[in-house]
């Protein structure tokens, strides 16, 4: 038997007032993708953005509940957030390079973790951006800005760049959304082999693109967890009504 | 893009209704008051210029004030401006670079926040003849600086303050939430964040407003009257009397002798164009925050 790579149990979370996460729980095995769906404000972006406390850096968040982490709380007192995130990547919606060269974005993550050896620095950045499969655009060009490249590009730098400290997991948050059809496609084929190395939770608002990266599917509805299956078992025969009405495109 | 066209043939031929000739009229007015504006600038320039600048000699730089300023140069003066805006600017930007951070990345939104802000709106708009007074009672005699470089520097830097904390807080803000976030997610401290991706974004921001900040108080005399004292020579420390260029425009033109009098367009020659090259630099580094900064 595997240990999951991730625990849910139990979790709840509000901003202020508004009950975003409704009793979720939820395994999730090593190298594997799940996708979290589900339509706008259902808590999909706050769940991930909870299993490496981003969520906490706003104020009026609070949570109950556990996450493990390869069994270790994540909401425990000892737990080193700065470690944890180290862990656990994360790639925005909207691409989000630093406005610094192609190679110090990539390089900022391991430089913050100490890393000053220029050897290692070069060799950390090739096989980042090897692994986002973007080496081969960019690599005889690492000196120029980042915002020089297409929007593509500049999120397989973002996903380099949260490769580059190692990470166990990598979260998502609908990476291909403001992208074109062609650049979906990289970022898809890059999930694929990725998941050999780590695993990785992603959300997405499209049904075709969970079907085709994603072993597991959770469907999220209104913060709570409706479904939580294997992605092909979901598409073909969905449990609940609200999920069917989802994955039909009657709501999302 | 339609309208402009439309617009700039419209001014090609006669109006032919009431509407068109109001927008025309308009159109002249404005561009009339537009040109009126900028008169002023040129007048002064033309007038510095003309009067100032066959007084131009290598002796003015090399030599000092002598002789109430009917001979010598200004060198101590320069070089008294340079020291004063130097030191002024080396005990403001920290401060309020590190204001300006505490309040917008750090503290949560509510009074300190607010309270710098309107202290620092407050006191941008106090005349600079107040501070020439506080600093002469508060470090000429409370502190018991005396007359010297550090009392006017101090003076000065009070000053710079507002706008450089001002216009670091507006670019910090400008800063988008997702460049924070990235730094943050990949396990960077709030500090680290702050150090080396959001002040580096902001560098040509705060650039320009530390030299806007210089370019006003260089030409600053009420603040020095009062704190400086005066010095025929360079100032050994900052303990010493110092001279200032604005300073010493204002004793050459009250000066009873019209060779002195023709002396200051000279000195004011030589102060204005000290800051329009930090002007035009300041220019330059903001045309340079859109390279770094990314567009929305």
């Amino acid at each position: 038997m595997v240990t999951p790579k991730v625990e849910i149990k139990k979790l709840n979370a509000w901003y202020g007032d508004f009950h975003v996460l409704r009793n979720i729980t939820l395994s999730i095995m090593p190298n594997t993708v799940t996708a979290v769906m589900g339509p706008s404000g259902c808590g999909k972006t706050t769940l991930i953005r909870t299993i490496n406390r981003l969520s906490s850096l706003v104020p009026e968040f609070r949570s109950t509940g556990i996450i493990l982490i390869d069994k270790e709380d994540i909401f425990h007192s000892d737990m080193d957030v700065y470690k944890l995130r180290k862990e656990v990547g994360f790639v925005f919606q909207k691409p989000n390079p630093f406005p610094l060269s192609i190679y110090d974005n990539v390089a900022y993550g391991p430089r913050t973790h100490g890393i000053r050896n220029q050897n290692e620095l070069d060799e950390i950045v090739r096989d980042s951006l090897q692994r986002a499969a973007l080496w081969e655009e960019v690599g005889h060009r690492l000196e120029e800005p980042a915002l020089k490249l297409s929007g593509g590009q500049q999120q397989r730098l973002c996903i380099a760049r949260a490769l580059a400290v190692n990470p166990r997991i990598l979260l998502m948050d609908e990476p291909v959304s403001h992208l074109d059809p062609i650049s979906a496609q990289k970022i898809e084929d890059l999930i694929l082999t990725l998941k050999k190395t780590l695993t990785v939770i992603i959300v997405t608002h499209n049904v075709q693109q969970a079907l085709r990266v994603s072993d597991m599917a959770a469907f999220l509805y209104l913060g709570e967890l409706v479904e939580y299956e294997k992605t092909a078992h979901m598409a073909e025969a969905p449990k609940d009504s609200r999920t069917e009405a989802f994955l039909t495109g009657r709501f999302g | 893009m339609i309208h402009q066209s439309r617009w700039r043939k419209g001014l090609g031929r006669l109006p032919r209704n009431r509407r068109e000739w109001f927008d025309k009229a308009a159109f002249v007015l404005l561009s009339g008051i537009a040109v009126l504006v900028t008169i002023p600038f040129f007048v002064i320039m033309l007038d510095v210029i003309v009067k100032g600048v066959p007084g131009l000699s290598p002796t003015l730089f090399l030599e000092s004030i002598s002789n109430l300023g009917l001979e010598g140069g200004i060198r101590n003066a320069i070089v008294g401006t340079l020291e004063l805006v130097g030191i002024a600017s080396a005990v403001a930007i920290p401060l309020s670079i590190g204001a300006a951070v505490y309040t917008i990345e750090y503290a949560k939104q509510g009074r300190i926040q607010q309270m710098v802000a309107f202290t620092a709106d407050v006191l941008a708009g106090v005349p600079s003849i107040v501070f020439g007074a506080f600093g002469y009672t508060f470090f000429v005699w409370v502190l018991g600086i005396g007359y010297s470089l550090l009392s006017g520097a101090l003076t000065l830097a009070l000053m710079m303050i507002p706008t450089v904390l001002r216009t670091t807080q507006e670019s910090l803000r400008a800063v988008p939430v997702s460049l924070r976030e990235a730094s943050l997610a990949l396990g960077a401290t709030r500090w680290s964040t702050t150090w080396r991706v959001t002040l580096r974004a902001c560098f040509p921001a705060i650039i320009t407003g530390v030299l806007l900040a210089i370019a006003r108080v260089a030409g600053e005399t009420a603040p020095l009257i009062f704190t400086t004292g005066y010095n025929a020579e360079s100032p050994w420390s900052i303990f010493d009397a110092v001279a200032s260029l604005p300073f010493t425009i204002w004793t050459f033109a009250t000066h009873p002798s019209p060779i002195v009098n023709q002396k200051a367009y000279t000195t004011a020659f030589v102060l204005i164009t000290i800051v329009l090259v930090v002007d035009i630099a300041a220019n330059w580094m903001s045309s340079k925050i859109g390279i770094l900064v990314r567009k929305k």
